[in-house]
């Protein structure tokens, strides 16, 4: 393939710019289109809907029902790719890697991620465990994904972004349909769904999915892994509209996962360099049943009350097991007067959980009840009416674990003409550590002997990470976006956003005490304790770009590039000082994704998903040096073809190119690191 | 080329793709019928096929809910004449805005305040159109539905007639549904 050249560049630019001025299809379509031939027309169905963001002032990405079915994905951060500022690696045959904006990891703890407003980040590990299915994709309206702080609406831990996920309303589920697929390396999933209307206010609907996949290939030595993934969800919907404007909604939603790993932990008398791994198999499962009622009063003032009860598992199969009930309620009040659009809220979290575990973790707290209290108050106050808007806020948070945070936030929002939008935006948040890292202690790493030492120096070593003298507290992030968004013509939009970010007292460790472990007769091991403290501090510069361009009636393009740069401060606490080293090669510089949707006519489908990133150097647990994680770039075609109305049959190919790779290896919790291989899907999705 | 890239190849594949957009981009102005032109399009017609109640203004004004969805597209009607009046585009975010309003447009992603819209409009003449699902059913004057590869439209005529509107026959006959009695 040749390079393009420079002036090749030029030459389309230029081309690019005439063909802005002198087209005069910029202006409004067809004037004289009478109503007649409106209820006529063919609308390009690659055209997005509701997605144009022209007037929020933050960095926003709307992924569609459609963008969901078209991306072939059947795991939730699969779609997530797409989205420029969110990095996903896939781990294995379930477990994913996903954050917004940097710090990637397992459990990447800067994420919110919401599901009707109700929060999935779970409170025990501070994360989102990624490999259970939170709800079918099938059932979700549009995913709304904002980078950066929404920690003044959405409370500590929205700290890199929020995931705000919207189900689709019963009303639009009426009736049945059965999907399913089936797909190289024993991929399968089968959903089924059923719904009424029992009047014209009320309908209801109920769906089950199943997911299961065979275990993948070990890199090192092609052999089979253990994750074997198997994963059920079912979710009920009950809306009803009464009166007033007000309307009541309840979910019931459980769900299950089975996955199993092989964790190396069990030191190797013949070859000490290297421990052998051992199987376990993880079970998560959750059950929330929850209820929303909205309601508007005489003055106007829009509210929103939500209350949901929930219990959730997550278990390794005689080794730990953690579980925990919850309670949330959450009020939200919105009033609009004269230039002030005012939001308020207050909520309420209890989280009761009970822990047990043996060898690799023990908890200081069996068990522990962690409240969660927090107000918000939010202003978006028309400075000049069309113009320019300034928005500001804060929310203040108390958890029995933590003590009180504050999250203030400020947006300047300008908009000179209708079609282009200059934001920018300060913002302040705060993350708790989670329950884990205050009470857990686990052995997260190995060293072998270095024979070379005399005894007991040359003693393999185990680092056991453990909480600290001193409590830990909040870590805090403060930082500025700016973004700027163009609708250049009708059928061209960008989306810029640059910000920097500085990070406080973020959690890393410091050298602890020393002992000898008796592993067995013949195996001792020395012991390096770890402290965790609030010891880290660092910078994070990124800019996010997408570009969605309809390009025919038939084909639309959509570009995301996203480069991230972490620069963490240098520190005279060595281990401090390593993991944040280690921070910073962690993530990738630049990742890319190029999606190409192609109606070829009115009932075939075929589109085309380029997506790469660059590689990157991670710790692989439980060993402490570093490994590469090379950069990849594959591509994902799907054709779609629509026998009737209701019944599609759908072709997939995922991670088509490119040499065989690793997407992720994770530091913390051990694991083995398995091959991304390429999988071909059939799938059929029938309504009726 | 799909090795795992490295700097150069980055830098190669960036001007590739940029190129590749750039020209893809310039083919792209001449194609019409999205799906929010043609909404936009419906918006100004409505205001050729319903009847205010007469007034001296010399403009008439669409105003746009909350997220901004449709404004691109609208962009290119502003300040023609439709009925002999100027046509404005303007946003609006609050109940003080609605007085300047002919017609209100509230996007599906705005579905949480329909009904605080339809509160602060009541009683006065204004059209609100919509397209979510289900909101002629809702107490809205005009619902956009997206019916196959169309975009269709059903008339609730009950509110219509609450804010004082009159929609022209050949309106209520193009509907796909017409909702409440006929005048």
């Amino acid at each position: 393939m040749s390079k393009p050249s420079n002036s090749t560049l030029t030459a389309s630019a230029v081309f690019f710019t005439f063909s802005i001025v002198f087209n005069p299809a910029i202006a409004a379509l067809d004037d004289d289109l009478s109503l007649e031939d409106l209820t006529r027309a063919e609308i390009s169905s690659v055209s997005r809907r509701s997605q144009s963001l022209s007037n929020v002032p933050a960095a926003a990405f709307i992924i569609s029902a459609d963008d969901i079915r078209r991306s072939g994905a059947l795991a939730l951060p699969d779609v997530l790719r797409m989205v420029p500022g969110i990095q996903v690696a896939r781990i294995d045959s379930g477990r994913y890697a996903v954050s917004a904006r940097g710090f990637n990891g397992r459990f990447a703890n800067k994420l919110q991620v919401l599901i009707d407003g109700r929060s999935i980040y779970d409170p025990f590990f501070s994360g989102t465990i990624w490999e259970h299915d939170p709800i079918p994709l099938e059932d979700i309206e549009r995913i709304e994904v904002i980078r950066g702080a929404g920690a003044a609406m959405w409370g500590v831990n929205a700290v890199n972004g929020v995931i705000n996920i919207i189900s689709r309303h019963s009303r639009t589920q009426t009736g049945g349909m059965l999907a399913s697929t089936l797909g190289s390396n024993g991929q399968g999933q089968v959903y089924a769904r059923a719904g009424a209307s029992l009047d014209a206010d009320t309908s209801w609907k109920i769906s089950v999915q199943g997911r299961h996949a065979e275990p993948s290939k070990q890199a090192a030595n092609d052999e089979r892994s253990e994750d074997r993934l198997n994963n059920s969800v079912v979710d009920f919907r009950f809306d009803k509209a009464l009166a007033a404007g007000s309307d009541l909604s309840i979910w019931a939603n459980a769900g299950h996962s089975s996955l199993g790993d092989l964790y190396p932990l069990t030191p190797n008398l013949l070859n000490p360099a290297v421990l052998l791994p051992i199987t376990v198999a993880q079970k998560t499962s959750t059950q929330t049943l929850g209820a929303r009622y909205r309601w508007l009063t005489d003055r106007g003032v829009e509210s929103s009350l939500q209350a949901s009860l929930g219990n959730a598992s997550a278990g390794l199969e005689n080794a730990f097991e953690e579980s925990h009930t919850r309670f949330d309620i959450d009020y939200q009040g919105r009033f609009t007067i004269a230039d002030h659009d005012l939001l308020w809220g207050a909520s309420h979290r209890t989280v009761s959980d009970e822990v047990w575990s043996r060898y690799v973790v023990d908890i200081a707290k069996g068990e522990f009840t962690q409240h969660t209290s927090g107000i918000f108050l939010h202003d978006n106050w028309t400075l000049i009416p069309e113009r320019l808007q300034l928005g500001f806020g804060a929310r203040w948070d108390y958890t029995n674990l933590g003590g009180g945070t504050v999250s203030p936030n400020a947006t300047l929002m300008w908009t000179p003409t209708r079609t282009d939008t200059l934001w920018a935006k300060y913002s302040r948040a705060p993350r708790m550590p989670a329950r884990a890292e205050y009470d857990v202690s686990i052995y997260t790493g190995y060293q072998p002997p270095n024979l070379a030492l005399p005894f007991p120096f040359n003693l393999p070593v185990v680092f056991r990470a453990q909480p600290g003298s001193k409590k830990l507290h909040q870590e805090t992030m403060e930082g500025v976006e700016l973004g700027y968004r163009s609708q250049l013509a009708q059928q061209f939009g960008i989306d810029l956003s640059v910000y920097r970010y500085r990070y406080s007292d973020i959690v890393s460790s410091t050298l602890g005490s020393q002992s000898v472990l008796v592993y067995n007769p013949f195996v001792m091991l020395a012991v390096q304790n770890l402290d965790r403290c609030n010891c880290g501090n660092g910078w994070l510069n990124g800019a996010e770009l997408s570009v969605d361009s309809i390009i025919s009636t038939a084909w639309r393009l959509q570009l995301s590039y996203t480069w991230t740069q972490v620069d963490m401060d240098a520190s005279s606490n060595p281990i401090a000082n390593a993991q944040g080293r280690n921070t910073e090669r962690a993530t990738p510089r630049h990742a890319v994704s190029l999606r190409s949707q192609w109606n070829l006519s009115s009932r075939q489908q075929f589109d085309a998903w380029i997506r790469g990133s660059s590689g990157s150097y991670r710790t692989l647990s439980p060993y402490t040096t570093e490994t590469r994680v090379p950069g990849y770039m594959t591509l994902d075609l799907r054709y779609a073809y629509k026998l009737t109305n209701d019944l599609e049959l759908a072709v997939t190919g995922r991670d088509l190119v490119g040499p065989r790779r690793v997407e992720f290896v994770t530091d913390y919790v051990p694991a083995t690191p398995v091959v991304i291989a390429p999988a071909v899907l059939v799938s059929a999705r029938w309504k009726f | 080329m799909f090795r795992a890239f490295g700097p150069g190849s980055t830098r190669r594949l960036c001007r590739w793709i940029t190129a590749a957009l750039l020209t893809v981009a310039s083919f792209a102005f001449a194609q019409p019928d999205s799906e929010p032109q043609i909404e936009a399009a419906y918006l100004v017609n409505f205001m050729k096929y319903v009847e205010w109640p007469a007034t001296t203004r010399v403009t008439t004004t669409i105003c746009l809910f909350g997220r901004d969805t449709l404004g691109p597209s609208l962009a290119g009607y502003e300040g023609r004449s439709v009925g002999g009046k100027e046509l404005i585009i303007r946003r609006a975010n609050s109940p003080d805005d609605m007085q300047h309003c002919q017609l209100v447009f509230i996007p599906d992603v705005e579905e949480a305040r329909i009904g605080a819209v339809l509160r602060w409009v009541a009683g006065m003449p204004v059209l609100v159109v919509s397209d979510t699902d289900g909101f002629a059913r809702m107490g809205g004057g005009i619902e956009l539905v997206r019916n196959g590869g169309r975009v269709q439209f059903i008339v609730n005529n009950d509110a219509l007639a609450r804010a004082g509107l009159k929609p022209g026959s050949q309106m209520l006959r193009l509907a796909q549904r017409v909702i409440g009695g006929e005048r």
